[in-house]
């Protein structure tokens, strides 16, 4: 098998927003950064989200910025649909294995053109779309992936060779193989973000089988500007709902989900959606059903209380369970909080788990540190140092070290950054010092 | 930093070519069918050489491709191109490509322009290949055009001092200040009060590690004192500031320093909000107390040796009240002496109470603890905990609206059965059980605290309370000589505003200054720390070579045509990016604008008013965008439309 | 379609910013979206730049409609928007005043991903040019 060598300043696994900003923060002081990300794209969880809260911000104008500066960056190299199998020190270096999956598409030849889409007749749920759109077996990941290279579903491709004969360059490779790369890094930021709760996590909220009860990153998806369906609509029947029911917790602060910490960002998610959602369907009715509500960062409150002021309903209760009646409606069950703490039966036209947060990686899995018992990675000096981690010379960022919203997992990123960039100095790697790096785009 | 250094180039000469002399090379790109099977290239190619200065005209497969560049390469040298326009896919994807082949040719990567026929012709256009390759005809015209009036431009690049002043010495400026230390960069912490640490020096334990906030202080004051590349001035504050980017002078009194440096890092943290006189009785009674007097009598080493006692009396019952300051709704609250709300959650309060609350409940255990909330807004890792503890340990939530806030008053002589009491702890949100005061359980409580209880069928209840603690939020800190000398903006709730929450976070409008902790907005030390090593990283960035590399895309002000009108001055929405200077000229005085390349954004507002078109933004001139407009409109691509 | 045909088409011009609504003209493309070939794009790094003359004489010279594709409200330079929004007002009088339909000038904005709106825009604006030119 074909091994690649790469000599680096630091290595950051994940190529969300923590990472990027991570990686642009030490490239920016002259640190040559490989960013190694698991998905076929660079952008995370990020560039999948409508809009953003409290400035109402089209997300992915603030998020392509950021990708396209990662990979036109001189220091950066980005290496996607790759993964992390192992990572060791040896000396004062960290030795990474790293395995790309193969894409049976030649990245180098790949021109983003989509003429093998085209051509491909087979349609499967569209992962990025939350299922809720249609991809081919052989797709571009989204419109503004970066890079903008086809990926080929082998396990659910037909192998009609369609897309091979469309293909303008000859890109399409059946026989790829996974590709081993061993990095030599002198640091390592862990920025591998979160996972939103299984939406099957209770078997009282439908265990994910009731059509016309969605995740939030689903509605997400529908809110955006160039979603699957181009506007909102509910999936069983194509219908306009007149009414949407925000269940917030779902999956946090909940012992028998699991989860007992808050997930920070689902009070002002929701908030957003059902904002927005205002905006598209002016008629339609929205409550949530909240526990708390946290809108404890910069413009947050003044946020909640402009909600407040547009007549969504926030409603203090507990959610017992979901249903559904013979039109598929979600039936919602309700243990009101205040007043005289009655239980009462809620029927929408649509309900949204405000999802919960939870660790996307184990790092065991590469041999770090065991994380802390809330799963995400643990800190060891949360206080004054809070990116440090129980391996010296490893940093963490963004939700991987627990939920957080954009603002501070981008600033936590910096300040990732500002350790790896201090650790690389103390340890002699001062940036431009080696020169050896053998970086590929 | 020379004024004529962003202009030198552009006098390069072009070998005494003019316009429409000029060698322009005209590349366009098949895309392997993306662009040729819509758009008929041979046709676009065709066009071009008609022009005049369509030296070189070709069409390739892949001109992104090595072979593709090389072409370009090999023209240069071979053809002495003066200009290269190619026409691919969108300028996002492979400008960068291209500019980078022109230099490494040997030519400035300026004279490069490039043309979108991909997404926005062919992709855009396949049910009408002849209306898009008309397109794509009329689109490289404009971007021949442009490509003539091409000016070689240099990054300007200018010296920086490798040196960072810190504004403030709390806990997030000490975070700062030791990290650029870190990395070699010199630093000089100013602080205004006598000592280092900031509020937290004044706190007992903190949430979420129950660590003693002096130990934690103690570590990070050490490492900042014993640090050879920092220098520490207490009772110090900055007094006037000028300059730019790289190259600020600050004036510091008392001490009358100069501090030559080449970025701020403004760390000037909070006040806690104070209170009206008689707001829930506080300056009223002596038993309603802050959040942070809490903090020191539960401190072993505060007034109190840590005993929980008021009026020489051990405290039975403790009533906290949240959102003092903080959350404040228009119509429903006062607005302060500045005549503002404070809007906003001041974010750390609800933990740090809860963890006080608890510790109260367990070293005081016979000690009632009321906490009388709006949202419990425990957000952060290992904040629920303290929720869920404090509610194990009994201390009992009452949640109030904002238009009923609790009331405060002197508690009556003995009411007898009737006045209503909570007794035994519920559970989170499950209701409160009450029980009537009796005649055995006398209370001999100062105060009584009446809220409306939404958890409770919206209960009045009545709480005796013999300390009544008042949770105070975060307000701004009066900073207004900086905020003057330094320009700095500030948002709708007075903390400091940054350029984009998302963006840039820990940058300020003005290059150079930065960031961080809870001058920008309330933050725990957790949060301040990860901001003040942010705001390192960024000023570490622009500081890493001593040299500050700027885009070339400024606009400089063309001196024979400038009348010195200063309409631009006006215009202009950077502080001293574009100002008036008089200066002999042929042995008189004129006046005539000149722009700071430091401050400038390049955002053109100066030129739509310039009355002679004397200040351009390079790259993006109005002659550039006039010449392509009329390539547009001209009719030479129409007549050559053949329909084989 | 004829040659002497196409050369009546009117053209539209479209000024798009660099940091918004160039990329949402790109997107279009990337899902393959049509829309009318008479619509050039160009990039501006803020239309601010323009002065009221330089519509007009787009206008004199034969642009048939312009559509100034801006950020709006999450322009990155402080202040453009509203001058700008204020320079297209007053264009708009002086387009009175010489006779110009004023709707064939249009300010809006457009993001990244913007496709509908974009594609909006422009039919729109298609739709005015070809039923009154």
């Amino acid at each position: 098998m074909h091994h690649d060598k790469i000599d680096t300043d630091a290595l950051v696994i994940g190529g969300g927003i923590a990472g990027l900003q991570a990686a642009l923060d030490l490239a920016d002081q002259g640190f040559r950064v490989l960013i190694v990300e698991k998905q076929p794209s660079i952008g995370g969880k990020m560039i999948g989200l409508s809009k953003v809260f409290p400035t109402l911000d089209c997300c992915s104008c603030i998020c392509t910025p950021r990708m396209a500066e990662a990979e036109h960056h001189p220091n950066i190299a980005i290496m996607t649909y790759t993964e992390v199998r192992h990572v060791r020190r040896e000396g004062d270096r960290f030795i990474a294995d790293l395995v790309k999956k193969p894409r049976y598409v030649d990245e180098d030849k790949c021109t983003g053109c989509r003429l093998c889409e085209y051509a491909c007749n087979t349609e499967l749920p569209h992962e990025f779309e939350g299922d809720l759109g249609v991809r081919k077996a052989i797709y571009v990941p989204f419109s503004n992936a970066v890079p903008q290279v086809a990926l080929l579903d082998l396990e659910n491709c037909i192998l009609c060779g369609r897309c091979e004969k469309v293909c303008p360059v000859g890109a399409i490779d059946f026989l790829q193989q996974p590709q081993e790369t061993v990095v030599r890094a002198g640091t390592v930021v862990v920025a591998t973000g979160y996972e939103t709760i299984r939406t099957d996590f209770k078997k009282e909220y439908g265990q994910g089988r009731l059509p016309n009860v969605l995740g939030a990153l689903q509605v997400e998806r529908l809110l955006a500007p160039h979603g699957p369906y181009g506007r909102v609509l509910r999936p069983s029947d194509g219908k306009v709902p007149d009414s949407i029911a925000y269940v917030q917790c779902a999956g946090s602060r909940d012992r028998s989900a699991g989860v007992s910490y808050c997930s920070r960002v689902c009070c002002m998610y929701a908030i957003k959606q059902a904002m927005l959602l205002c905006g598209t369907l002016p008629l339609a009715d929205i409550t949530i059903y909240y526990m708390d509500i946290r809108a404890f960062g910069k413009g947050f409150e003044q946020f909640y209380q402009n909600a407040k002021a547009m007549g969504i309903e926030f409603v203090k209760a507990k959610v017992a369970s979901i249903t559904e009646d013979q039109q598929q409606n979600p039936i919602v069950r309700i243990e009101v909080i205040e007043e005289d703490g009655r239980v009462e039966q809620r029927q929408h036209d649509m309900a949204v788990l405000s999802l919960g947060l939870v660790p996307g990686w184990d790092p065991r899995e590469v041999g770090l540190a065991a994380p802390a018992p809330d799963g995400f990675i643990r800190c060891t000096q949360p206080m004054i140092a809070p990116c440090r981690t129980p391996d010296e010379g490893v940093f963490v960022a963004g939700c991987a070290a627990g939920p957080k919203d954009i603002p501070d997992s981008i600033i936590e990123a910096g300040a990732a950054a500002m350790e790896a960039a201090a650790y690389l100095h103390e340890h002699t790697h001062v940036a431009g010092k080696e020169t050896t790096t053998t970086c590929m785009k | 930093m020379d004024k004529s250094q962003a202009q030198d180039p552009l006098r390069e000469a072009d070998n005494g070519a003019t316009a429409h002399t000029l060698r322009i090379g005209v590349y366009v790109c098949h895309c392997g069918g993306n662009i040729s099977d819509v758009v008929d290239v041979e046709r676009v190619v065709q066009a071009a050489s008609g022009l005049s200065n369509g030296v070189v005209t070709r069409h390739y497969p892949a001109m992104c491709s090595e072979t593709g560049q090389n072409l370009i390469i090999d023209d240069i040298s071979n053809e002495k191109l003066d200009r290269v326009v190619v026409a691919a896919c969108s300028p996002s994807l492979h400008e960068h490509t291209f500019r980078a082949a022109v230099a490494r040719a040997g030519k400035n990567a300026y004279l490069y322009e490039h043309v979108n026929i991909r997404e926005q012709v062919s992709w855009c256009g396949k049910s009408d290949p002849d209306g898009a390759t008309n397109k794509a005809i009329r689109l490289v015209g404009a971007g021949v055009a442009k490509a003539r009036l091409l000016r070689p431009l240099a990054p300007i690049s200018m010296d920086a001092k490798r040196h960072v002043t810190v504004v403030g010495g709390g806990v997030s400026g000490l975070r700062a200040a030791r990290d650029l230390a870190r990395i070699g960069l010199a630093v000089t912490l100013i602080e205004r009060s006598a000592s280092l640490g900031g509020h937290m020096a004044q706190w007992h334990l903190v949430y979420p590690t129950e660590d003693k906030a002096r130990d934690l202080l103690r570590e990070l004051v050490d490492e900042v004192i014993g640090d050879p590349n920092i220098t520490v001035h207490t009772r110090a504050e900055v007094i006037e500031a000028s300059g730019y980017v790289g190259n600020f002078l600050l004036r510091v009194e008392p001490e009358h320093i100069t501090v030559e440096t080449g970025a701020i890092v403004l760390a000037t943290g909070f006040d806690l909000y104070q209170p009206q006189e008689g707001e829930f009785g506080y300056g009223q009674y002596p038993e309603v107390i802050t959040l942070d007097q809490l903090e020191r009598m539960l401190d072993p080493e505060g007034p109190t040796s840590g005993r929980l006692e008021r009026n020489g009396r051990a405290v039975n019952n403790v009533c906290l009240i949240h959102c003092v300051g903080s959350r404040q709704i228009e119509g429903i609250h006062q607005p302060g002496p500045d005549g503002k709300l404070n809007e906003y959650c001041s974010r750390v309060c609800c933990t740090a109470t809860l963890r006080a609350a608890g510790e109260i409940r367990r070293r005081f255990p016979r000690t009632n603890v009321f906490e009388l909330y709006r949202d419990i807004r425990t957000y952060g890792r290992g904040h629920e905990e303290y929720y869920d503890e404090a509610s194990r340990l009994g201390v009992l939530f009452c949640r109030y609206e904002a238009d009923r806030p609790p009331v405060v008053s002197p508690a009556e002589p003995k009411k007898g059965p009737g006045l209503i009491c909570a007794k035994h702890p519920p559970g989170r949100s499950g209701k409160l059980n009450l029980v009537p005061f009796s005649a055995e359980e006398p209370d001999d409580s100062a105060l009584v605290v009446q809220v409306k209880d939404t958890l409770t069928f919206g209960e009045e209840l009545e709480i005796p309370a013999d300390l009544v603690v008042l949770v105070t939020g975060m307000v701004p800190r009066e900073i207004d000589t900086l905020v003057d000398q330094l320009k700095l903006s500030r948002s709708a709730d007075g903390f400091l505003q940054e350029v984009h929450p998302k963006l840039r976070p820990v940058e300020l409008a003005v290059n150079g200054l930065f960031v961080a902790g809870t001058c920008q907005a309330p933050m725990d030390i957790s949060e301040s720390c990860a901001a003040g090593s942010a705001a390192a990283a960024k000023a570490a960035a622009l500081l890493a070579s001593g040299r500050i590399e700027l885009d070339p895309f400024l606009a400089p002000v063309d001196l024979d045509v400038c009348r010195g009108e200063g309409k631009c001055v006006e215009a202009c929405q950077y502080q001293k990016a574009v100002t008036l200077v008089e200066v002999e000229r042929d042995g008189r005085k004129v006046r005539h604008a000149e722009v700071n390349s430091a401050l400038c954004n390049g955002c053109g507002m100066c030129t739509a008013v310039c009355p002679t078109g004397a200040i351009q933004v390079e790259g993006w001139r109005l002659d550039q965008f006039d010449a392509m407009v009329d390539a547009l409109v001209a009719d030479y691509a129409e007549t050559e439309v053949s329909h084989a | 379609m004829l040659p002497a045909d196409r050369a009546q088409v009117p053209k539209i011009l479209i000024l798009a910013t660099e940091a918004c609504a160039y990329p949402g003209a790109d997107n279009v493309g990337q899902i393959h979206a049509e829309y009318p070939a008479n619509t050039y794009v160009v990039r501006v790094p803020a239309p601010v730049m323009f002065s009221e003359p330089f519509y007009l004489h787009c206008f004199e010279k034969g642009i048939a409609g312009i559509i100034v594709m801006s950020c709006g409200h999450e322009c990155p330079y402080p202040g453009a928007y509203d001058t700008l929004a204020t320079r297209i007002s007053r264009v708009h009088e002086l387009m009175g005043e010489r006779g110009i339909q004023t709707n064939r000038l249009r300010l809006c904005a457009v993001c990244t991903v913007c496709s509908k709106a974009f594609l909006k825009e422009v039919h729109q604006m298609h739709e005015l040019l070809t039923s009154t030119v």
